[in-house]
């Protein structure tokens, strides 16, 4: 299942570097040589879209140079939930599982970091038994243990200091929260967790009160990385986190720059997956996307660390004139509009259908940035690249089809059946901050007018999201009938996906993510077989079923399954693109062809 | 004077004050009118009700507002202690607090982005102040001339574009395009070459907006000051026009520039946020435009603390120098 | 520098004939020619501000009939154009942003909307903002300068404490805490318009220490001087030398800043959108487009050239229509 779908997408990524190069005047040069390249030294565009690019180039040492346009929102591997921080995090940090350092969908699998193995797991999937690997150190030398990494993962249930992390363990492992976290431990050696057993330093066992298929995708998360107690700085962990993997930070400071340098302790042979290979790691934190972009392209850094594309000017430039730099692969992230049924007409079908078949997908595509820079018109609700995503195949409504452009009539006769046939008032949610999200929002309102729908934008702060549109009392207050917004997965699976977006039990009160307030018995009940199912087939299955399911519901407006458009610097070399980080490079791996 | 000063000074502090209780209010009350929780921005996605009550009480989001002014004003004189969820940090004075996003403490990030600011505030002011009023007295000198007319064309364009874009703009041209600068900053403490290649751009772009207010300023005064008659008399005992000028109309001419400089300064030492973000200058500006769209509090106090202790300071020490300016200006 | 004061300048020196015409006219009315009537009279002869009046003006003929002018050409600035845009760059194609008979000025990136027609709706707002907010910044800024200067003591310490404290507060808080806010309708206002009156009022509210300081110092330069004392001895009252003595030594620092705040307003308007506090899109208004034109700077610099120059002009005809009027009305009329 995965691999065709691999490479139904290598064939998109294909097409679409074809129709780049048509568009341009310029030859296309360097496209399928991984070890070639440009006069310059680039891969070549795509060269690290699903596969490595000049892995033959690398080189121990030197200095690799990250920008971003924002900070992480925490460095503390408990608190960090942006996905670059992730990606990042491995620099620093180790798991007992992580993703393989392999392009595309193979790099979303599961294989052995700290461990020596995948782990024992019981016939009723709700034990799951690791043995630690020999030789795996902290930055001072000691080894790292069981408890270490059982501390670790209980500081997640230190929300009340700790906040902001993803909380899947907790959940997982203590769905009824009996454990207060460790700060509040009254035992002597704080692992008061029940749910965790460390019988000796090299082995730890977790029960599990509810089976959970993908409880090995959350292992691999980074907030199941370990922690040493006594180097545990609690709040302030985050501005200096001490290392177990293979690089350790050397300066931060918050808003301005990070630099990592090697962790000498690190041992090659105790780590299977990260290479390590230049001497040290920069980030500096810019403030202005064009500056930044443009020193991307002048060559004063490598990589983008945000991973969020260039923006529309250092897009043109890039694509007119370093094609060769650019790699084009399609995220993890579904930008949609979402319609809350809490808000009337949206609580009829056919009303929301009436916003469908009025949209037109097209301009909305170009609002996102076009084919390259946007991505393909999204016409169902789970990113192809998640197993059980069938990307454009599935397409209910003929968004990317014969209703490309909007279908005025369809819309009319849906709004008939909804009982509006004049149309109806409504309100776009839009955050302020995206000016993507604005180009969206003003297109579909343009679009809606067309049917007699009356759109209003209402922007917010977008720092407030999840106490605006997250909030279902506020959404129906202020009768937000359309919400503007999108979405990733945490791990790339349905559940990492779309359980808080589908799931009648992760309706908040304020935080909430099921804007469309989905109350849905089969979907729910989809959920539940999905969490009980080991076989990963049966798994893929029922993921298509589920997307079905919600796609049919038409709760949600998919505009685009989104493409990423990253610059890679002329001077790295083994870089490839994973699934594991929504089609991020993956860095832990990524290396200088110069050791100067 | 003494008194005068004494009196000013403690208005100054009580202001402080009033601007601080102001800022504690805009940050919860909006929110509540709008009906927002401003907790729920500080947990992850999906968080149980009960994480983000442990998140508003370790914020101390929960106290009434007095209470938490209170508090802050107590960190900054004797220091406080901060304890949740079995996290005991004490922050001895004077305690800005911890920033609500990073954990980091106030008052260091406040120490070590001041002196950014301040370099570029004075930087481009010494740049308009020469600029502006040189092409101020020039125009009012020669009135109705070319000079006059394209000075004000060039400082009129100067006013009508947003520094976001004449920045960008000068980027793109000296740094991107002819690679002569390269934009980027260093710390005077690293090296003098790097810091001044790194500031020019922004105290030019910042000059460039605020010269065309001096120019239109001064020469507006002048024109007004050299009808006067002191200046006839100046002119009629034969003094050479250069004193005249120099020294009798300059003079009074400074009184509306002082001012204007007092406050613009005071205003760009708080923070020249959009000249800081389009250059990536690691100030005050960049640091509270972050922390406003984190809604980091403290970060945004300790700022606004700097901020308005500037601004204050620039307009009593302007009104003291009006009267030495001007002796006819009593301080009362 | 040995400028002589009263060189005539080429634009400066009135034809013989005007100047005839002048002296016949100031002798019919030797006595009790108003202030205004002297101010019109030289406003009259210079031709560089009768220029800038006349474009102000036009403008502002230009704003109110934007639905008109639009239909005459047919172009309705919200309509989408997507088949003028190459989809892979997101700019429009042809040359100079899309220039074509169709559409004047080009076409927007990204939509294709026209951006003649957006220019014109966009005057309105921009027109609107920046003169309004000028106008309340400058009423009270003047008001209350001249009180506090004028009576020192408590109501100066009072005004000026005000006005410290205004210039001291972080104005971008309140204005991002404002959009959370802000209702959809209000005083029967809706829609954008809503937050085009709270732009104005916010924008005028923080705006009128800046003026206010500057009264406030000029007048307390001024009242100590000899006229102001000549007239107190005559016995003249508070709001007589307030008003006829004072007032018209201020109009001309007044006039410069108020001709300098409109582009200032007009730019704080374009920050205020570009922060998504604003107008409300679809709605044009030169700052949002000259905010949104930032991003396509190299790519489609047609999109940044135009809003830029409708701002300049705009900017220019006001300062120079301000310099005249300045000249005009003073009092020591230094022609």
């Amino acid at each position: 299942m995965t691999t065709q779908r691999t490479s139904g997408r290598r064939k998109q990524a294909l097409a679409a570097a074809a129709a780049v190069a048509g568009m341009l005047t310029m030859a296309a040069c360097g496209g399928g040589n991984d070890g070639g390249g440009s006069k310059s030294g680039a891969a070549g565009f795509d060269a690290a879209n699903n596969k490595v690019a000049q892995a033959d180039q690398v080189k121990k040492g030197g200095t690799l140079k990250f920008v971003t346009a924002q900070d992480a929102d925490s460095w503390d591997t408990t608190r960090g939930y942006y996905g670059f921080m992730w990606d990042f995090s491995r620099y620093y940090s180790r798991q007992l599982l992580t993703y393989k350092t392999e392009p595309g969908a193979k790099g979303a699998e599961l294989t052995p970091d700290l461990a020596t193995d995948t782990g024992k797991v019981s016939a009723d999937g709700k034990t799951y038994t690791f043995t630690l690997r020999d030789g795996v150190t902290w930055e001072d030398g000691k080894a790292i243990t069981s408890q270490d990494i059982k501390y670790g993962i209980e500081r997640v249930w230190a929300q009340d200091v700790l906040s902001g992390g993803p909380i899947y363990l907790q959940q997982m492992l203590d769905p009824k929260g009996t454990y207060k976290g460790p700060y509040k431990d009254t035992s002597k050696d704080k692992l008061g967790l029940k749910a965790i057993d460390t019988p000796d330093a090299k082995t730890i066992v977790f029960h599990l009160p509810k089976a959970n298929s993908d409880f090995a995708q959350v292992l691999a998360m980074v907030t199941a990385s370990p922690v040493r107690q006594d180097k545990d700085t609690k709040s302030k962990y985050g501005l200096k986190p001490f290392s177990s993997g293979p690089y350790k930070f050397e300066s931060y400071s918050p808003g301005k720059n990070l630099v990592l340098v090697r962790n000498t302790s690190w041992k090659a042979s105790s780590d299977p997956v990260r290479k390590a290979y230049p001497d040290k790691i920069t980030l500096d934190i810019s403030t202005n996307q064009s500056d930044m972009d443009q020193r991307l392209i002048n060559g004063d850094y490598d990589i983008d660390a945000s991973q969020t594309g260039l923006g529309p000017q250092g897009r043109t430039i890039a694509l007119k004139q370093h094609k060769d730099n650019l790699d084009n692969p399609v995220s993890g992230f579904i930008r949609y509009a979402v319609f809350p049924q809490s808000v009337k007409p949206f609580d009829n079908i056919e009303c929301r259908k009436a916003v469908i078949y009025a949209a037109d997908h097209v301009s909305l595509q170009t609002a996102r940035g076009g084919p390259i820079a946007g991505g393909d018109i999204g016409t169902n609700m789970l990113p192809p690249s998640i197993p059980g995503g069938e990307g454009q195949k599935y397409d209910p409504y003929k968004i990317a089809g014969a209703n490309k452009t909007g279908n005025d009539d369809l819309a009319k006769q849906a709004l008939k059946a909804c009982g509006q046939p004049n149309g109806f008032k409504t309100t776009i949610a839009v955050r302020n901050n995206k000016t993507q999200e604005v180009a969206t929002a003003t297109s579909l309102q343009a679009a809606l007018k067309k049917v007699g729908i009356q759109a209003d934008i209402y922007q917010y702060d977008g720092s407030q999201s999840a106490g605006i549109i997250g909030s279902p009392s506020n959404v129906a207050k202020k009768k937000l009938g359309i919400i503007i917004m999108g979405w990733g997965p945490d791990f790339p699976t349905v559940q990492g996906y779309g359980i808080p977006l589908w799931s009648s039990n992760y309706i908040l009160q304020s935080g909430n993510n099921n804007y469309a307030l989905i109350k849905d018995k089969t979907i729910d009940g989809l959920f539940d077989q999905y969490n009980s199912e080991l076989d990963a087939t049966k798994k893929t299955a029922i993921a298509t079923e589920i997307n079905h399911k919600v796609s049919d519901g038409a709760y949600y407006l998919p505009f685009t399954f989104e493409r990423l458009l990253n610059w890679r610097s002329s001077r790295i070399a083994n870089v490839y693109t994973t699934n594991a980080y929504s089609g991020y490079y993956d860095f832990v791996n990524i290396g200088l062809k110069s050791s100067k | 004077m003494l008194a005068y000063l004494l009196r000013r000074l403690f208005a100054a502090a009580v202001m402080l004050a009033v601007i601080i209780l102001v800022v504690f209010s805009i940050f919860f009350l909006v929110p509540k009118w709008a009906g927002v929780d401003i907790a729920t921005s500080f947990v992850g996605k999906q968080a149980d009700p009960a994480a983000v009550e442990a998140v508003r009480t370790k914020l101390g989001l929960s106290d009434p507002i007095f209470i938490q002014v209170w508090h802050f004003f107590k960190g900054i004189f004797v220091g406080r202690t901060y304890a949740a969820g079995g996290d005991v940090t004490h922050c001895s004075a004077p305690c800005f607090g911890y920033s609500f996003r990073s954990e980091q403490a106030v008052w260091p990030v406040l120490t070590d982005r001041f002196p950014v600011t301040l370099g570029l505030a004075l930087g481009a002011a010494v740049l308009w102040l020469v600029f502006g009023v040189a092409a101020g007295v020039l125009s009012a000198l020669k009135r109705g001339s070319m000079w006059d007319r394209s000075a004000m064309v060039i400082a009129l364009g100067g006013v009508s574009l947003p520094i976001y874009f004449t920045g960008l703009l000068s980027l793109a041209i000296f740094s991107y395009g002819l690679g002569w600068i390269d934009g980027k900053y260093v710390p005077l403490s690293q090296s003098v070459g790097g810091y001044l290649g790194g500031m020019i751009l922004p105290w030019v772009t910042l000059a460039f907006l605020y010269a065309a207010m001096y120019a239109r300023i001064t020469r507006a005064t002048m024109l007004e000051i050299l009808g006067e008659d002191y200046i006839r008399t100046a002119r009629a005992k034969g003094l050479k026009e250069q004193v005249v000028i120099g020294k009798h109309a300059m003079r009074s001419t400074m009184t509306p520039i002082l001012t204007m400089l007092g406050m613009d300064l005071g205003a760009l030492i708080g923070g020249a946020i959009l000249t800081e973000t389009t250059f990536s200058l690691p100030g005050l500006g960049q640091a509270v435009l972050t922390a406003i769209k984190n809604q980091d509090l403290p970060i945004i106090l300790g700022v606004t603390l700097i901020t308005s202790l500037a601004v204050l300071i620039a307009n009593l020490v302007v009104d003291v120098l009006y009267a030495v300016i001007d002796p006819r200006v009593r301080l009362a | 520098m040995t400028a002589p004061l009263h060189e005539p300048t080429a634009e400066a020196a009135p034809s013989a004939a005007e100047e005839a015409a002048a002296a016949s006219a100031g002798e019919k009315a030797v006595q009790g020619r108003s202030l205004g009537r002297i101010a019109w009279e030289r406003l009259k002869r210079d031709k560089l501000a009768l220029t800038g009046g006349i474009v102000v003006l036009v403008l502002v003929v230009v704003a109110l009939l934007a639905p008109v002018i639009t239909n005459l050409i047919g172009q309705d600035p919200d309509v989408y154009h997507e088949g003028l845009i190459d989809p892979l760059f997101s700019t429009p194609k042809g040359s100079l942003g899309g220039i074509s008979g169709d559409h004047l000025l080009g076409v927007e990136p990204v939509n294709g909307r026209d951006i003649f027609a957006r220019i014109l709706y966009g005057a309105r707002i921009s027109l609107l903002v920046g003169f309004l907010s000028a106008i309340v910044a400058v009423v009270l800024g003047t008001v209350l300068g001249i009180l506090a200067g004028f009576f020192g003591g408590w109501v100066d310490s009072v005004i000026s404490r005000i006005m410290d404290g205004l210039l001291a507060f972080p104005q971008l808080l309140f204005i991002i805490a404002l959009v959370s806010v802000m209702p959809n309708e209000m005083l029967g206002l809706s829609g954008s318009s809503v937050r085009v009156f709270v732009m104005i009022l916010v924008i005028g509210f923080f705006g009128w220490p800046y003026i206010g300081r500057v009264v406030r110092g000029q007048t307390l330069s001024m009242r100590e001087r000899e006229y102001v004392e000549a007239a107190r001895s005559l016995g003249a009252g508070q709001f007589y030398i307030l008003f006829k003595e004072l007032l018209p030594n201020l109009v001309a620092p007044i006039i410069v800043y108020t001709t300098m705040m409109i582009p200032t307003n007009i730019l704080t308007e374009a920050a205020l959108s570009f922060l998504g506090v604003g107008v409300k899109p679809p709605t044009s208004s030169w700052g949002q487009m000259l905010s949104t034109a930032i991003d396509y700077y190299d790519s489609d610099p047609m999109f940044m050239v135009v809003p830029g120059v409708a701002i300049f002009i705009t900017v220019l005809a006001f300062n120079l229509f301000g310099d005249g009027v300045r000249d005009a009305l003073d009092p020591k009329g230094s022609r």
